[in-house]
């Protein structure tokens, strides 16, 4: 993520007016950054400070509060202990990413380059089923996965599925409701990506490669790949820290970090140690972020497709 | 083109038709269906919520059993105390926060797209962090330094007591770092000679930013504004913690699960859902003026 | 958004001492730097929380006074009686007529959705000697209730100022085990978990314990069981008194859920949303308080839901009105209060909340509404309110509170550890 930005400024003519403006130029992404970083410091790295400062405490609800007593056995009683439910998180939200990306994928694809006049359009009609509250749109789900409900209902009334056959509580429910919450994290860096592709790249593919489909994989594939992985970060993370669709569409044995880290901190009164987890996974979160980057190398493939396909 | 004429009716026919039978099929309907289905299936729920809002129980709460209609809810929309208010609170917080952090963010993510700086690796990393932060713990925390900062320092308690403003600036600063990676991801692609020959031909970056970049990246900026709307009309947790005594929307609503939903929830969310509704038809509407 | 009311109503010794307190820190803070400061804070605040409330601790002090304009009253959704005026507005009946009486206004939210989301809420606030912006809070005993009394972050009421909950309180409500002399609280209303039963997808009766682990019962993963309410629960259906359990017993309960869990019969642990399956037609039987399902049984025509009171007890639970420290108006909170033990008040609120009331004299006043309303020729309404006087459960006899526990209360954080310990895992799973 380090890696400087697309094209590196090239030097001009060490003219005096020249050498003020690359000063000037300098100085831009820091004017660009800076109202957006004040408010990120204020309101956002200090509560976070604030969090690895409460890791580290010890002491309880009842017994005088919390002291600050470098207590690093928060973190590793929280891993020992909380293991197979970080486990279980990670491997629910990898699921509910990879199955984001593949429904949103196609859809973007189809708005970003055959939407025309209509995409905005389009777009705003994937998001204003979100404007309506997560916590009605989590109930009208339950009334529709429900066991006698609008889908499973006729469906056991022919018989095709037995009686005691139920949707909710599994974590089937767990990882739909998770998957169906965040498509929109999904399918907004993707369009954005996809959208900027210069139509006329495709063209040139498809005169050149046989099929569209590998137009596609030369092409398209590797310039959305900035929105692959902002698409995979917007989703996976977030989603890995997820405990509403678990609390509610759940069952004995979908428990997720982020109910435990709900327990701990509200049922529990524990904060040292939810505060503890939720740095945990955080780390977690970036470990295996960095990797897929590395992997997927987003900026180098940027810059290649990019030179590659202007030139 | 085919080289070998053979009737010259038919090289014409394919003249005409540039794309290949199988082509079409995708493009012409598989793709466009399939996106029609998927907008189904994300707005199935608001369908049945749509249903529920006419949905005529004998009693206040409502039950998955579809009673018959009525229009009574529709008639007493603001009848439920507590509900409006909350309703009008989310309406206020969600637009202001919505544009603040997208031009925080916008500005940010440019930032980070496309300029090396010093800071730049940090700044990346808080960002990753505030996204992977579970929001009940960035809400406990952000409560506990509204409330630690008040009493050290008693003009935040004036400035910024547990309500609104509390709401709307926890808002806006989740929401920055959402639309900073959209934007980035957009900007990260971004030709950059198109702006570098824009400034050889106007004298002023300000202005090359104003008539190239900012329409480059305008698609990135709608996302990340509808991101970040929709983000704070519906955030529960975070808002929760620091809200004090003010409710918003999906707190009002929250709580009402505890017994049973009023229909005029359903009412209220048929009607959010229609105002969206007619935003897309207006913009259909404003990008036909242009074409 | 709230205005915190003027503290000049309040005394003028309590003001001092607040004062004294609040100079004590910021002068600490000047001296010792941000560096120290800042580690120091947990136990700075955790001592300048002490210092407020031991100035401030004697009720006659808190509770005299003449009463403020405003109180801030926060209760949980639907708690409370509504109804709406001639042009169709909602309004609460017995506050319109308090503020009438009385000329003071109540700011009344519905703000409580869960004790652990609400006291997560307040606690920053407590711990730093804050006022919470409410005056009066409900909390159902438990562990929150506990942690309020227990870190002083309740004013202990003044007992010469409430004549009415004197007068015409419950026997159960006075006294009780989790508040002993009724130091801290006064009932709202009260209810019982026993169990919710479809009566369409069970298969037999459903009254012990043991039928909710049993399949040929209730079927496969058609159980529902609450969380917070399971380890009391079980335990007064095991013989088990939960107010004197200790670790040994509570590893008895476990181990008969764990049962119950291997034997296949659970679909979900609930916070509290269990309602909702069961009326769905999700759940054949679940953990339920007892005016949910009453709710819906009689009222929105749910006949095929019942609720059962278990053979071998139900568990006992109160909400509790308390006030927060550091309240603006706690005179006039403690009237409030009060106010609501006045039997034509609590009918009010009892008909239309339908949960055990603390005032047993409602019992009489809903009969004679039920009268009331036959003669004026309203059947339905007549017979739902018959239906709701004349039910055991919202007016228990003496043989069926003795039928009932309070749950255990976890006075220190040993406890509270060492239960969670045993009882989280399994829901946890």
């Amino acid at each position: 993520m380090a890696k400087g930005g697309a094209v590196q400024e090239t030097a001009v003519e060490p003219g005096g007016a020249e050498r003020g403006l690359q000063a000037r130029r300098r100085l831009v992404p820091y004017y660009l950054l800076g109202p957006a970083g004040a408010w990120l410091l204020v309101f956002l790295l200090l509560p976070m400070l604030l969090l690895a400062y409460t890791s580290l405490q010890s002491g309880g609800i009842l017994s005088g509060g919390f002291q600050f007593t470098w207590e690093f056995s928060n973190y590793v009683d929280g891993v020992q202990q909380y293991q197979k439910f970080f486990i279980r998180s990670v491997e629910y939200s990898l699921i509910v990413t990879l199955v984001a990306l593949l429904l949103a994928y196609p859809m973007t694809y189809w708005i970003a380059f055959y939407g025309g006049r209509w995409k905005s359009s389009l777009l705003l009609l994937i998001l204003i089923p979100f404007f309506v509250s997560f916590v009605i749109r989590t109930i009208q789900w339950k009334f529709i996965l429900g066991d006698n409900g609008f889908i499973l209902g006729p469906l056991k009334n022919l018989g095709i599925l037995p009686d005691s056959y139920h949707v909710l509580a599994t974590p089937f429910a767990v990882v739909a409701g998770i998957t169906y919450n965040f498509i929109p994290f999904t399918a907004l860096p993707l369009y954005v990506a996809l959208e900027r592709i210069d139509k006329r790249l495709v063209e040139a593919a498809k005169d050149l490669y046989s099929s569209r489909w590998q137009a596609f994989r030369h092409v398209v594939w590797p310039l959305s790949l900035p929105g692959v992985f902002a698409a995979f970060l917007l989703t996976f993370v977030p989603a890995t820290g997820d405990y509403v669709n678990a609390a509610v569409l759940g069952g004995p044995g979908t428990t997720m970090i982020g109910n435990i880290i709900q327990d701990k901190f509200l049922t529990q009164n524990d904060y040292p140690e939810a505060a503890a987890l939720s740095v945990i996974l955080m780390l977690g979160m970036l470990v295996l972020a960095s990797l897929y980057a590395r992997i997927l190398g987003t900026e180098d493939s940027t810059v290649a497709a990019a030179a590659g396909g202007a030139a | 083109m085919s080289a070998v004429a053979t009737r010259p009716r038919e090289v014409a026919a394919e003249d005409l038709a540039p794309v290949n039978p199988p082509r079409k099929r995708w493009t012409r309907f598989l793709l466009p269906t399939y996106t029609w289905l998927m907008i189904l299936y994300l707005t199935s729920p608001v369908f049945v919520m749509i249903l529920y809002g006419f949905n005529a129980i004998p009693g206040d709460r409502q039950t998955p059993k579809f009673w018959g209609f009525t229009l009574q809810w529709y008639r007493d929309l603001f009848g439920v105390a507590g509900l409006t208010s909350a309703l009008k609170n989310s309406l206020i917080v969600a637009p202001v926060s919505a544009i603040v952090a997208t031009m925080l963010g916008t500005l940010l993510g440019l930032a980070l797209g496309r300029y090396w700086f010093r800071g730049r690796a940090p700044v990346n990393f808080l960002i990753f962090l505030a996204i992977a932060v579970p929001e009940i713990v960035l809400g406990s925390s952000l409560l506990s330094m509204f409330v630690l900062s008040s009493t050290q320092v008693p003009l935040i308690g004036d400035v910024l007591p547990l309500g609104l403003r509390t709401i709307l600036v926890s808002h806006i600063g989740f929401s920055i770092p959402f639309v900073a990676v959209t934007v980035r991801a957009r900007v990260q692609g971004l030709d950059r000679s198109l702006e570098d020959a824009a400034q050889d031909l106007f004298a002023n970056p300000v202005t090359a930013f104003y008539k190239v970049t900012l329409p480059l990246i305008a698609p990135a900026i709608l996302a990340g504004f509808l991101l970040a709307f929709v983000l704070s009309l519906d955030d529960f947790v975070i808002t929760n913690f620091v809200s004090g005594q003010t409710q918003t929307f999906p707190i009002w609503v929250f709580g009402a699960t505890r017994i049973g939903l009023p229909p005029q929830v359903n009412v209220m969310g048929t009607l959010l859902f229609g105002a969206g509704l007619l935003a897309a038809v207006a913009n259909v509407v404003v990008q036909r003026r242009r074409a | 958004m709230n205005e915190r009311t003027d503290h000049s109503l309040r005394d003028e010794a309590v003001m001092e001492a607040i004062m004294r307190a609040r100079l004590t820190r910021r002068g600490l803070l000047k001296g010792a730097g941000r560096g120290a400061a800042a580690l120091g804070l947990g136990a700075f605040l955790a001592a300048c929380a002490k210092e407020t409330s031991e100035a401030a601790s004697d009720p006659k002090q808190i509770f005299g006074g003449q009463p403020g304009d405003k109180i801030n009253f926060a209760n949980w959704p639907l708690y409370i009686d509504y109804t709406k005026d001639k042009e169709g507005n909602r309004y609460i009946p017995s506050l319109r007529d308090f503020t009438k009486e009385t000329g003071i206004e109540v700011n009344f939210q519905e703000a409580i959705q869960s004790n652990p989301e609400f006291f997560g809420k307040l606690q920053p606030q407590l711990q730093a000697g804050q006022d919470t912006g409410w005056d009066i809070i409900v909390i159902t005993n438990g562990r929150y209730f506990t942690a309020l009394v227990e870190n002083e972050w309740v004013y202990p009421l003044d007992p010469t100022k409430h004549p009415n909950f004197d007068q015409y309180a419950a026997k159960w409500a006075k006294d009780p085990t989790y508040d002993p002399n009724n130091e801290h609280s006064m009932a709202w209303q009260s209810g019982f978990t026993g169990f919710g039963v479809n009566k369409e997808l069970v298969k037999g009766p459903v009254t012990k314990l043991d039928d909710l682990a049993n399949p040929d019962k209730v079927g496969k993963g058609l159980v529902g069981m609450l969380k917070e309410d399971m380890p009391d629960f079980v335990m007064i259906n095991l013989g088990i008194d939960p107010t004197t359990s200790g670790p040994v017993e509570w590893k008895e309960a476990a181990g008969w859920m764990l049962k119950q869990r291997d034997a296949g019969v659970i679909r979900q642990y609930y916070d509290q949303g269990y309602i909702d399956d069961l009326t769905a037609g999700n759940l054949s039987a679940a953990m339920a308080w007892s005016g949910d399902v009453l709710y819906y049984q009689t009222w929105a025509g749910y006949s095929n839901l019942d609720w059962i009171f278990p053979d071998d007890g139900a568990l006992h639970w109160v909400d509790n009105m308390l006030v927060p420290v550091e309240a603006a108006n706690p005179a006039g909170a403690i009237e409030l209060m009060d106010y609501y033990y006045r039997p034509e008040v609590a009918t009010a609120v009892t008909e239309w909340v339908l949960y055990l009331s603390p005032v047993p004299s409602t019992k009489q006043l809903i009969l004679k509404d039920a009268k009331k309303a036959e003669d004026q020729n309203y059947k339905g309404y007549a017979n739902k309110l018959l239906a709701t006087g004349e039910n055991p459960y919202m007016y228990p006899d003496d043989t069926l509170l003795g039928r009932t526990s309070y749950g255990r209360e976890l006075k220190t954080d040993d406890e509270r550890e060492e239960w969670d310990a045993i009882f989280l895992p399994i829901s946890q799973g």
